[in-house]
Formats: structure tokens, C-alpha cells, sequence
């Protein structure tokens, strides 16, 4: 008989809580925003106001969707903000030539996938650092947008359909908005239940032991910045279409947004360990953060402040209160 | 080293075990940059049977053993298995020949929890979706031909003590009919019960007629598990030993280089 030395199994909620614990953190924290924000103004809990919140955090979403694929790799995609400033005025620039809409989302849709493939070619085939790629390509993708744009914003004329995708509603909600959460139900269940999400995050988990076991480890870790290209691309469609216009100067800083909010939802910056749930509730924290702050008529200038301070206290809590789960160096087997 | 190589031709030649062997290693040569790890290798397998691979540090055991699972490609020599001249570039080329191993360092997924981790890269689907409800079962199975037992199953595998992860890693090698089983040191790093019933797991996958290649510093632990012993001294293999015409004292000569004076 095998006489193995076993831990005694724990109570199952203790293992619950401990699983989840960033999850639980992140949702209290949001939790904790809206009675503040609802406390503090009058105008915050009504549906027009978190129908608006919900429809400007929808980019920021999509992204941060395929932005937890790339985490979890241990990856990280800096040029997303300059890949949505490039796709939303490409886009402008080329219906203004009059190629209809809906072939122009097509194009762009495939752009995004050929920029990311091309970052993800560095990084998983040529070894280069995804940080040194992806902040190459944050330089280099804003450049082309300024370029071709030459700094002008480029307005969109006779485009109903396309107007519709930014500014449209269905029964009352906000189309982009359901474009994200269907987008972030489609990260759950790639992320928890197909052969793809188990192979990212075993990529990030232990990218050696992957490739023994034969996982196509390298075509894995270039697919995520595919992914986050075409996620890229449909958050610069929607930002066009919701402006009516195409700028280089879209999306400053939207990278930033993005990695805190998948950071600040639980998924590490070491890889492997991911939530999608977390990412959702982090976006939307973020989000209520900044329209609670104006709503409160506190300088705009102060909101990136505060939202910055947040972050930090928010992960410094997380590493003090649940370090077991939160780990900036991976721990060696045993 | 003069006595390492009059060795060579004294451990050679006689078959401890009738059975024909199932994989042979004909002078095999591998150099890392001015590192000759290997300097012609000659080692036969056969089924059902376990081989310990022994030497001190640097003899290059851990190099042939990552040579026979693809890891490495070696610069010279040939491989036959099952008498077919054979040749693989990556683990899975070997594996998909029914060549397992067991990494020292066990290479399990921590943030993946113990079923997905027996499963890793030969995942069960239903359409698009993973069948997690059948690869569970299935792991049940797994788990239990092997006498193995953990708690829950769809814990992470980071929550797990040292013998508990040697064992899923063991299960993860024998579970899939194997003909060949490498293992890296899999007691080096475990608590005394846990080294007992990883050696119980060797002879059991042992029994199915399973070849199992044991790479190993302990040398009590190949009394307790193999039929045969090489002993590997500067990238050669200078003595082969059944472990019931030897003794602990003649293996640890052998491997420090006195076994030839």
C-alpha cells in the first residue's frame, strides 16, 4: 500500500477563499466606490450616469480582456493604446475614401491581427522582451497614426450603420457596451474552459514544462498578442464610431487604463494566474473611479492622481493581506 | 580515466535479461560548446525491467537520459527502437513513440489544478470545450491504478506537498502506456514516506512491462527498484552491473574511478 504523507483536506471554504481572494478583494473595493460615489453625489446612481460609465469603460474592456491572455503568458502589451489611436484613424481615413463600413471593419479587424502577429513574432520567435517590443511598437504605431493623419482629426460622414456600433442602443443599452460584455464572456470561457485558455495559461505557468509535454508553446504565446491586437482594433472602431472622427490623438494613456485594470482584477504580472472575473470588476472600477471624481467636481487633472494612488494601495493591500496568492517571484518547486 | 575506459569493455557484452532489448544506444556523442558531455555512449533497455543510471555530478546520466527523451539531440551515434533506427528533435517526437519522462524538476503547471496537470497537452474535449467532467474521472483511474491518493483533484497543483507533485508527475509519465520511462532523480527532493511509496510507484509501473530508466544519487534506492545498474564516470559509461552480482561498496567505486585498480 502506498503510505503517502497527506494534508488533511481543509475546509472546503477556506480553499474557496483562498482561491478566489482577489476576486473577493477587487469586488469589495468596487463595492466600496459605488456607496461612496452614491453617497457623495446625487447623480451617480442613476441609470443615465452608469449607462454612460458603462458605455466609455467598453474599450477599455475589450482590451483588457485579451490583455489578461497576455498577462497570463507573463507577457505584457504596452502599444495597445497606439494600436487603437492607428486602427480608429485608419479607420476615418479610409471611409473618407468611400469604402463602405462594414468592409473597412473588416480591414481593420485583419490589420490589428497582422500588428499583433508581428509583435508576437518578436517576442515569442525572436525571444525579444515582450516590455522591449511592445514599447517599440507604442512609439512606432503612434507615429503612423500621426503620419497619416498628420495630426488632423479625420471626420466620418454617411456611416449610420458604423455610428451605430459607438452610439447605438438596444432596449435602452448602450451597443458598444454589449459588444464588451459579450467579448468578456467569450475571455471566460476561452480562459476556463477550452484547450487554448488551459494552453496560455500553461505557457505562463511553466513555458518549459508546456513545451515538453508537446503544447505548440511558442505559437501560443505570439497568438495572445494576435489577440490583443483584434481586441485593439475593435476598441479603435468603437472610439471612431462613438466620435464620429479618427485621431492619432485617441486613446492617450489607454494602455496604462488597461494593464491596472488587469492587474488590480488579480491576474499576475509573473504569469499563470489569471481572472477574468477580476479583470471585469477592476475595468469597471476604474471606470467609476473616474466618473465619480468628475461628478464630484474634483480638476480632471486630479483624477489620474488618485486613480494611480488607488492602484497602488490597492495592490500593495492585496500583497500584504493575501500574499499567499499573490507572489511577485515564483515560488521553486519543491 | 585509463581505468574508466578498460572498464567499457569489461561491462559490456552480457545480458542480465533474456529479453531482447527495446531501445539501443549505439555510441552516442553530445558536446555543449567545448563540453564533451557524452564521449560514446553504448546502452541497451529492455521491458519490464529497471535500469539505474548512476555517476557523480557531471558524468552526464542527466545528459543521456535527456538524450533517450528528446530533449537533447545528440551530435553523433545512433537509436533503435524496437529495432527501427529512430531519431526525434523534440520531447513530444519521443513521446508520441511511447518514450515518458519524469523531469527533476517535475515540470507540472502550478496555477493548473491536478487533473488539468495529468492531462497537460493531450487535454479530453467535447466540440470546442474541454471535458472536464470525463478528463476528472479519468484521472480518478489514473490515480488509483497507481495506489496514488490526493485529496481533491481540482486543488492547484502549487497546494500540494513534494511527494504529492512526484507522484502526480510519475502518474502523468505511466498513465498513458509508456514503453519507456525515464526519471530524473524523481527521490532526491522527498520526505522518507514519500521516497518508500515512490519506489512502490517504480516497481508497480515496473510490473506492467514498463522499461524504466531511474537516474539517481542514492544509491540505496536502486537496490530496492532495479534489475540493472550503469555506471556513467566523464560522459562514458565504464561498468554495467545486475544488481545481484554487486554491492553498494563496488558501485561507489566504480563511480568515483577506482573501480578499475
Amino acid at each position: 500500500m502506498a503510505t503517502y504523507t497527506e494534508r488533511q483536506a481543509g475546509s472546503r471554504l477556506a480553499d474557496y477563499l483562498s482561491e478566489h481572494a482577489q476576486v473577493l478583494s477587487i469586488a469589495l473595493f468596487f463595492a466600496i466606490c459605488i456607496l461612496f460615489f452614491s453617497a457623495m453625489t446625487t447623480t451617480f446612481l442613476t441609470s443615465g450616469n452608469l449607462l454612460n460609465v458603462v458605455r466609455q469603460a467598453a474599450p477599455i474592456l475589450i482590451v483588457a480582456v485579451a490583455m489578461t491572455l497576455v498577462i497570463t503568458t507573463a507577457g505584457i502589451d504596452l502599444s495597445v493604446g497606439s494600436q487603437v489611436a492607428l486602427i480608429n484613424a485608419l479607420a476615418a481615413i479610409l471611409m473618407a475614401t468611400g469604402i463602405p463600413w462594414p468592409v473597412v471593419v473588416v480591414l481593420m479587424l485583419i490589420a490589428g491581427a497582422v500588428i499583433g502577429g508581428a509583435q508576437g513574432w518578436f517576442i515569442s520567435y525572436q525571444g525579444i522582451p515582450a516590455f522591449i517590443v511592445t514599447l517599440a511598437g507604442l512609439s512606432i504605431l503612434r507615429g503612423f497614426a500621426l503620419l497619416l493623419t498628420e495630426g488632423y482629426s479625420i471626420p466620418i460622414r454617411d456611416a449610420a450603420g458604423f455610428f451605430w456600433l459607438g452610439r447605438g442602443e438596444i432596449l435602452g443599452f448602450p451597443v458598444p457596451a454589449l459588444i464588451a460584455i459579450l467579448i468578456a464572456i467569450l475571455g471566460f470561457v476561452v480562459m476556463l474552459r477550452t484547450q487554448y485558455g488551459r494552453q496560455v495559461v500553461a505557457v505562463g505557468s511553466n513555458m518549459e514544462a508546456a513545451r515538453r509535454v508537446g503544447m505548440p508553446a511558442k505559437k501560443v504565446l505570439a497568438s495572445v498578442y494576435v489577440v490583443s491586437g483584434v481586441a485593439s482594433a475593435i476598441a479603435g472602431m468603437l472610439i471612431a464610431a462613438r466620435l464620429g472622427s479618427g485621431s492619432s490623438n485617441a486613446a492617450q494613456g489607454f494602455e496604462l487604463q488597461v494593464i491596472a485594470a488587469v492587474v488590480l482584477g488579480g491576474t499576475s504580472l509573473m504569469g499563470g494566474r489569471a481572472s477574468m472575473l477580476g479583470t471585469v470588476l477592476g475595468t469597471l472600477t476604474i471606470a467609476v473611479i473616474g466618473n465619480g471624481l468628475i461628478l464630484m467636481h474634483i480638476s480632471p487633472f486630479f483624477t489620474q492622481i488618485v486613480t494611480g494612488t488607488i492602484i497602488l494601495v490597492a495592490i500593495w493591500m492585496n500583497t500584504r493581506l493575501f500574499d499567499r496568492n499573490w507572489r511577485f517571484a515564483r515560488k521553486k518547486p519543491a | 580515466m585509463m581505468a574508466a575506459e578498460a572498464q567499457i569493455a569489461e561491462g559490456r557484452g552480457d545480458a542480465p535479461l533474456p529479453a531482447e532489448p527495446i531501445l539501443r544506444l549505439r555510441n552516442i556523442h553530445k558536446t555543449f560548446g567545448s563540453h564533451e558531455a557524452l564521449r560514446g555512449v553504448d546502452l541497451d533497455i529492455r521491458p519490464g525491467e529497471c535500469l539505474g543510471l548512476i555517476g557523480d555530478n557531471a558524468a552526464g546520466k542527466s545528459t543521456l537520459s535527456k538524450v533517450i527523451s528528446g530533449t537533447y539531440i545528440p551530435d553523433e551515434g545512433e537509436i533503435e527502437l524496437e529495432g527501427r533506427k529512430v531519431r526525434f528533435s523534440t520531447p513530444s517526437e519521443a513521446r508520441d513513440l511511447s518514450i515518458e519522462m519524469v523531469y527533476q524538476d517535475l515540470s507540472l503547471c502550478d496555477h493548473v489544478d491536478v487533473v488539468g496537470n495529468l492531462f497537460l497537452g493531450r487535454e479530453l474535449k467535447r466540440g470546442p470545450f474541454l471535458d472536464q467532467k470525463r478528463m476528472l474521472a479519468q484521472a480518478e483511474e489514473m490515480l488509483a491504478a497507481l495506489e496514488i491518493r490526493i485529496p481533491r483533484l481540482t486543488a492547484k497543483v502549487e497546494k500540494l506537498s513534494g511527494g504529492q507533485r512526484q507522484a502526480i508527475a510519475i502518474a502523468r509519465a505511466a498513465s498513458f502506456e509508456p514503453k519507456i520511462l525515464l526519471m530524473d532523480e524523481p527521490t532526491s527532493a522527498l520526505a522518507v514516506a514519500e521516497v518508500e511509496a515512490v519506489l512502490a510507484l517504480i516497481n508497480r509501473v515496473k510490473a506492467r512491462g514498463v522499461a524504466v530508466v531511474l537516474v539517481t544519487h542514492r544509491m540505496q534506492d536502486l537496490f530496492r527498484v532495479c534489475d540493472r545498474v550503469a555506471v556513467m564516470y566523464e560522459g562514458t559509461k565504464v561498468a554495467e552491473r545486475n544488481i545481484g552480482e554487486t554491492d553498494l561498496q563496488e558501485l561507489v567505486d566504480l563511480i568515483v574511478g577506482k573501480g578499475g585498480h
